[in-house]
């Protein structure tokens, strides 16, 4: 803090207005004002497609609709559930692998951790166009291959419902595998040396060094890490839209696919609203949760 | 530790570098490909390469999107610099009242699906008027870009040593002076790693703009899956447009990979 002759002034006040204001006034205008809009909505049988819904005040049936009888929305719970207990494990242990390969200094290292990170840097959207491409029925060269050494004969692997997810899964890995190896890497790279040398003298294996010096030094990263990658899962959309839109079917619906299509494809904004504030709700407590583990100070690369 | 085979470390970096490239370099052969090499049953990797891709998105206003986009991403880019500095300058010198439940709070709008406050700032923007403009998007990306600019620059200012500012308080200069003339100047090459990470995010992001854009106001990342027809995709368009969104970002992560690691987490972690 400040000199303490300063603190109390009301130069300091006046700055402090001028530091805190405009963020004040971007939040209002941004995030109070629209949340605000939209627990009115939510209360609301609103629907800019459907006649008889005309924005009667309905109280919470929204709500109650949504918690209680909504099997489509479960539905999607469930399959985003599925989707990150999926890949977040298969991410971390392969981010890990590759971060402990590629740990030590060697000539080409920085073009070689740029081209590793154009999967989770390059956008969404072209993830989601290039593997679309990559998996085209007839011609997509993935499958054409596929199909050449016989482990696949469907014509596309979107069209079931369980290839499709298991796509999406594959594509996901790809897409953030990179980024989890960054984090590793972070912290592989700020790790003190004596421990694993000691051990090494010690005549301790590689796996053993691993499991009693590296892992319990990284664990304050693999735990921002996960927690990242899971809460960044749970809202996946842009490569859902671009290859299946949540379908075939609802197979791969997840919550943010399911709210996009409640309210910008059946207009549905009164319903949509209440999901929108439950999931806004939900955010809360997982960003408590995230803000209690890194209690707003960043984690040194490899502390203890 | 011993020294391995340098042929047993190259063989599976080769591996690790394939799998994240190729899909990549297949999307850049796609855009110099004729229709006739695209849509075959026999991958073409040696084919007689064209630009009438390129050519044909600009007939059709790309130029249009990508100027969209330019523009968004950096008007964005600028306001969010400039609130979230101002902001994370505060939090890093004062003592902010409610501090940590306004720090918690901007968190918290990041944290949370974006599809969650896409239809609250529609509905917002609806009644101004300002759907399918530049400005709903911009101040959409703006909001999801503020905690990061927040976080990572108030983890830069305190790094600044308090000496050089309390010297300059003693010679009279003013708060103002302070964090303009000497805290800020010190945060510069932080300041400009957080700037290319929200016009990266910016430039990427697709939920908004889907949303809040429309015809002549739509940004590349919508663009580009709107070239998926009913009646086909032109992928050797889609694959140049691809190419053209995405290299601005290949270059930028070559050049930030310092703070990449700080930039993608928030500044949960440093580097």
């Amino acid at each position: 803090m400040i000199d303490s002759k300063l603190a109390d002034s009301a130069s300091t006040r006046t700055f402090l207005w001028v530091c805190m204001g405009p963020v004040l006034l971007f939040l209002i205008i941004v995030v109070v004002a629209p949340l605000t809009l939209a627990i009115v909505d939510s209360l609301r049988d609103l629907s800019l497609t459907m006649l008889t819904k005309r924005g009667q005040f309905i109280g919470l049936d929204n709500f109650r609709d949504l918690i209680g009888t909504d099997d489509k929305f479960y539905a999607a719970v469930a399959h985003t559930a599925i989707f990150m207990a999926v890949v977040v494990p298969i991410e971390f242990v392969l981010g890990l692998a590759i971060a402990l390969w590629i740990k030590r200094e060697f000539a080409g290292r920085r073009l070689v951790l740029t081209i590793l990170m154009i999967p989770t840097m390059i956008a969404p959207v072209v993830v989601g166009m290039i593997w679309r491409f990559f998996l085209m029925p007839s011609f997509g060269i993935l499958t054409v291959y596929l199909n050449r050494i016989g482990l696949f004969q469907e014509t596309s692997v979107f069209s079931g419902s369980v290839s499709a997810l298991a796509a999406l899964m594959m594509i996901d890995v790809w897409e953030w595998t990179p980024f989890i190896m960054l984090i590793m890497l972070a912290g592989l790279s700020a790790m003190p040396a004596a421990p694993v040398e000691a051990a090494t003298i010690d005549g301790a294996s590689r796996w053993q060094i691993l499991r009693h010096i590296q892992l319990p030094l990284l664990r304050p990263l693999i735990v921002i890490a996960l927690m990242l990658r899971a809460i960044d899962a749970s809202k996946i959309f842009d490569t859902i839209h671009v290859l299946t839109g949540g379908g075939p079917g609802n197979a791969t619906e997840v919550i943010a696919t399911y709210a996009y299509r409640t309210n910008f494809l059946k207009w549905d904004l009164g319903y949509g609203a209440s999901i929108c504030l439950v999931l806004a709700f939900g955010s809360l407590i997982v960003a408590a949760l995230f803000y209690k583990i890194v209690s707003g100070k960043p984690a040194e690369a490899g502390a203890q | 530790m011993q020294r391995r085979n340098p042929l047993l470390f190259a063989i599976p970096l080769i591996v690790f570098l394939a799998i994240a490239l190729v899909p990549y370099i297949w999307i850049v052969l796609a855009s110099f490909k004729k229709r006739i090499d695209l849509i075959t049953p026999y991958p073409k990797w040696i084919f007689d390469p064209t630009v009438v891709n390129y050519v044909d998105i600009f007939d059709k206003g790309f130029d249009t999107y990508l100027l969209n986009s330019i523009i968004i991403g950096f008007s964005s880019t600028a306001l969010t610099v400039v609130v979230g500095t101002l902001a994370a300058y505060g939090f890093s010198r004062f003592k902010v009242p409610a501090g940590n439940h306004l720090f918690f709070f901007i968190l918290a709008t990041r944290l949370g699906p974006p599809v969650a406050y896409a239809l609250p700032m529609y509905l917002i923007f609806k009644a101004f008027g300002l759907v399918n403009t530049h400005v709903a998007v911009i101040l959409a990306h703006a909001t999801f870009n503020l905690v990061l600019v927040v976080w990572m620059m108030r983890s830069f200012f305190n790094d600044v040593p308090r000496e050089v500012e309390e010297a300059a308080y003693l010679d009279g200069c003013g708060h103002f002076r302070v964090f303009w003339g000497i805290a800020l100047p010190m945060t510069y090459p932080g300041l400009v790693a957080v700037s290319i990470f929200v016009l990266i995010f910016s430039w990427n992001e697709l939920l908004f703009s889907l949303i809040l854009t429309g015809g002549e106001t739509r940004t590349l990342p919508v663009m580009i899956p709107s070239l998926v027809l009913h009646t086909g995709t032109l992928w050797g368009q889609v694959a140049a447009a691809s190419i053209i969104q995405s290299i601005p970002v290949l270059v930028f992560i070559f050049f930030i990979q310092k703070n990449l690691v700080q930039g993608l987490t928030f500044g949960a972690v440093k580097g």
